[in-house]
């Protein structure tokens, strides 16, 4: 039975999609307990691998119709299961079920719910796929259905223009990527005439060809685009902000999360290249320059969604950034940060999808005094922005941290500074979003706004209390869920062997079996239960403050309360709204940085020959930098 | 069907739609249930299959094609093949062996037509999905073409 969970992860979902096709529109109840059953399903199969994978340490491997490799040829499709995709498919699939739970009755009221619900289990599936196969073309067919099901999800609420341009963009630029991809796929196939990955590993230890290395710059680059690392990020905030929120939680969750996952199979297992100081100057140089221009560009929207969009490229900035430092500490704090990012820019969409939900727009400069009608929402948000803005004691806080320290001891002490910065303008931002859309004043025609249903507030909830334990256990998270993908990251002999056999493997490797041990301490000053009572301390005064009335200023109310016109005076300043709308806040920054903002918004010109230049121009610098650096 | 009712302006590419349509059906069929014994399988012959609906577009026009041709039972077919793709492939594991296994293979003499087993299942859905599949996408293309002329 073993053996058989990843493809039955995999199947369900896949099963589940089609028969969703099947079912007609109006049939809401059969479809969304089909929904559910099949992501269940999913997630069940994924957590039953948890015990012989990570506790017990083995390396499933599974071939397709049985074709097992003849003379160490692989000649079948195999899928690969090994700690670190077991670490990406377990939060992956959790993340799926919280986005169908939150979907029911988010799309309520859109039409085509049916085709919406077979695009998810698709998108879903694939994503899936592509983590727990161990085959390279596999790979880029399910990185294929991703990509289109994401541009069709982008385009759903094709009433409103900037959908339906948002998917044009996403499939002109995303099929870039996916062609960069194949044509890598295509070139190590022409060369080590096998697809697996761990042939593919064994045959390229110390043994790189230039068409290897033409191949290894084509790879980075079509991930890079689908990770929108930063010149190719473009398409990004338009498709975030185009699609329904659950399925913006979905892109920022598990697609980005799938990309980073290739990232890492591809330059860690399958080439091996990471101990090349070039190659990890690469990764921390250009996550360092996603981080900055994503959070920048943060700082200066006024959409909802579209300010979390490019956050979400900010803090994959973070990840690729640990991943590119190679050192145990590096590589924790990076797919921590991955895992951290998944709940709670998760959290994030959802509750900009519930601001939707309840009032129909995202715009920051409209929106004001949610919190009063929507209180879980607000406090769930703040959980949420904390999270991101790596305060103490939440989950963002720890990985951050583990960041900063290694890329501080890695010897990148400018990468430390800036990474700081970001983390500070992170926080700025959100400060900004929880003033202008949460607190402050409400708007008279939101007055009677309600909180979301119940079914959409239990997966905020979840994602919430996630984020919570994150930052307080994080020993027992590593323990248990980083530092063993973290492991099977740094040992890619351990992949090929337990793929194609131990005799293939000892051909190319000395050392079969010693796995470095990571030799991880949680260094520093993180004491998180001191923290958390520090915190709940706080909270306390603030409530107190909050209760006796220190935040309630009565001075302020609107020229037309019901009651107004009965009043013998009602103009004079007492009766002026005067919101401060999220475009005035940090005009400042705003106006001192205009030069620069004044660059970057030229940049972003919503014109999709300008986003296809630039991953050209992209492919063209990784490949000069590839032949020129990189042996 | 009676001839009078259908209106064709070209009588040449009628005519050789009603010559190759069913020999391209017979054709595609043929290539589809010998996809174990001949070169070819359920993708190729589907697609042959498919260019049927092309055919009779041609000859008869897009009305006459979306009547012969049930666009909605295409596409359920499309999710029915592909379920029954998803069944064969999963028979693999109830018979203690993986996804995708040929399971019965030792049923009949090799050679015939029923001798391979559930690849012949699976390769028949295949081909059921990619013709009723390319059916679809071909009206649905050519249902844009004409509202573009109109």
């Amino acid at each position: 039975m073993t053996q058989h969970l990843p493809i039955l992860a995999i199947i369900s979902l896949f099963i589940g999609a089609f028969i969703v096709s099947l079912i007609k529109e109006k049939n809401t109840t059969l479809r969304n307990t089909v929904v559910l059953i099949v992501t269940f399903a999913s997630l069940i199969f994924t957590l039953m691998m948890y015990k012989p994978i990570i506790e017990e340490g083995n390396v499933l491997t599974y071939w397709m119709g049985n074709w097992e490799p003849v003379q160490n040829w692989a000649i079948g499709i195999g899928l690969e299961v090994d700690q670190l995709s077991l670490f990406f498919g377990l939060f992956i699939s959790l993340s799926i079920v919280l986005s169908a739970m939150y979907s029911f009755k988010y799309i309520e009221n859109e039409t085509g719910k049916d085709k919406y619900y077979v695009l998810f289990l698709m998108m879903s599936a694939s994503v899936m796929g592509f983590i727990f196969t161990g085959d390279l073309f596999n790979m880029y067919v399910m990185i294929e259905i991703m990509t289109f099901a994401s541009v069709a999800l982008t385009a759903f609420r094709n009433n409103r223009p900037e959908a339906v341009e948002a998917g044009f963009k996403y499939i002109a630029i995303g099929s870039i990527g996916s062609s960069l991809i194949l044509l890598a796929t295509v070139i190590l196939y022409a060369q080590f005439h096998t697809l697996n990955l761990a042939q593919l590993a064994g045959e390229m230890y110390n043994n790189y060809t230039v068409a290897s290395i033409f191949a290894l710059a084509l790879m980075i680059v079509g991930y890079a685009v689908k990770v929108f690392a930063v010149p190719t990020h473009f398409v990004a905030p338009d498709a975030y902000m185009a699609a329904p929120s659950s399925i913006s939680m979905l892109f920022s969750g598990i697609v980005n999360k799938a990309a980073v996952y290739g990232i890492l199979r591809i330059i860690y297992v399958v080439y091996q290249s990471m101990n090349l100081p070039t190659m990890q100057f690469l990764l921390i140089f250009w996550g360092t320059v996603t981080m900055f221009v994503g959070v920048t560009m943060a700082l200066a929207q006024h959409d909802f969604k579209r300010l979390l969009a490019f956050h979400s490229i900010s803090q994959i900035g973070y990840v690729i950034t640990g991943i590119g430092l190679t050192t145990a500490l590096g590589i924790t704090g990076g797919l921590y940060h991955a895992l951290n990012h998944t709940l709670f820019k998760g959290l994030l969409f959802l509750c900009a999808g519930a601001v939707f939900y309840a009032t129909g727009t995202t715009d920051l400069d409209k929106l004001g005094g949610l919190a009063k009608r929507m209180p879980q929402t607000a406090f769930i948000f703040l959980i949420g922005a904390f999270s991101i803005s790596g305060i103490p004691p939440f989950n963002g806080f720890v990985s951050k941290w583990i960041i900063y320290q290694a890329t501080y001891e890695a010897g990148y002490a400018p990468v430390t500074i800036v990474a700081l910065l970001v983390s500070v303008m992170t926080l700025a931002s959100f400060i900004k979003v929880a003033q202008s859309a949460f607190f402050g004043q409400l708007p008279k025609e939101f007055k009677n706004v309600e909180e979301v249903p119940l079914s959409m507030r239990v997966p905020m909830w979840i994602m919430a209390i996630l984020c919570v334990i994150g930052g307080i256990v994080p020993n027992i998270v590593t323990k248990y869920l980083v530092t063993p993908a973290a492991n099977a990251v740094m040992n890619a002999s351990r992949y090929v062997e337990a793929m194609m056999g131990k005799e293939f493997a000892s051909k190319f490797y000395n050392n079969l079996g010693s796995a470095p041990v990571i030799d991880y301490k949680l260094a520093g000053y993180w004491q998180p239960i001191s923290w958390l009572i520090l915190f709940g301390v706080l909270l306390l005064a603030f409530t107190l403050v909050a209760v006796l009335g220190g935040f309630n200023p009565k001075h302020f109310s609107y020229a037309d309360e019901e009651d107004a016109k009965y009043d013998v005076f009602f103009s004079g300043e007492s009766s002026e709204f005067s919101h401060v709308a999220g475009s005035d806040l940090f005009w400042g920054l705003k106006y001192q940085f205009r030069h620069y903002f004044d660059f970057m918004h030229n940049i972003h010109s919503g014109i999709v020959n300008d986003y296809a230049l630039s991953v050209v121009f992209t492919a063209a610098v990784i490949l000069l930098y590839v032949f020129t650096f990189v042996r | 069907m009676s001839k009078k009712e259908i209106k064709v302006k070209n009588y040449i590419i009628k005519t050789a739609a009603d010559f190759f349509a069913p020999i391209g059906l017979i054709l595609g069929i043929y290539v589809i249930l010998h996809g174990h014994l001949s070169p070819g399988g359920g993708f190729q012959g589907g697609v042959l299959v498919a260019s049927a609906a092309v055919l009779i577009y041609l000859g008869y026009g897009y009305e006459k094609a979306t009547k012969t041709l049930n666009v909605n039972l295409l596409k359920k077919s499309e999710s029915i093949a592909a379920l029954m793709y998803s069944f064969f492939a999963l028979l693999g594991i109830f018979y203690a062996a993986n996804f995708c296994r040929n399971v019965f293979y030792n049923v009949g003499k090799p050679g015939d037509l029923f001798s391979s087993g559930t690849i012949f299942l699976m390769n028949f859905a295949v081909g059921y999905k990619v013709l009723t599949g390319i059916g679809f996408l071909i009206l649905l293309m050519f249902g844009l073409l004409n509202n573009e002329e109109a």
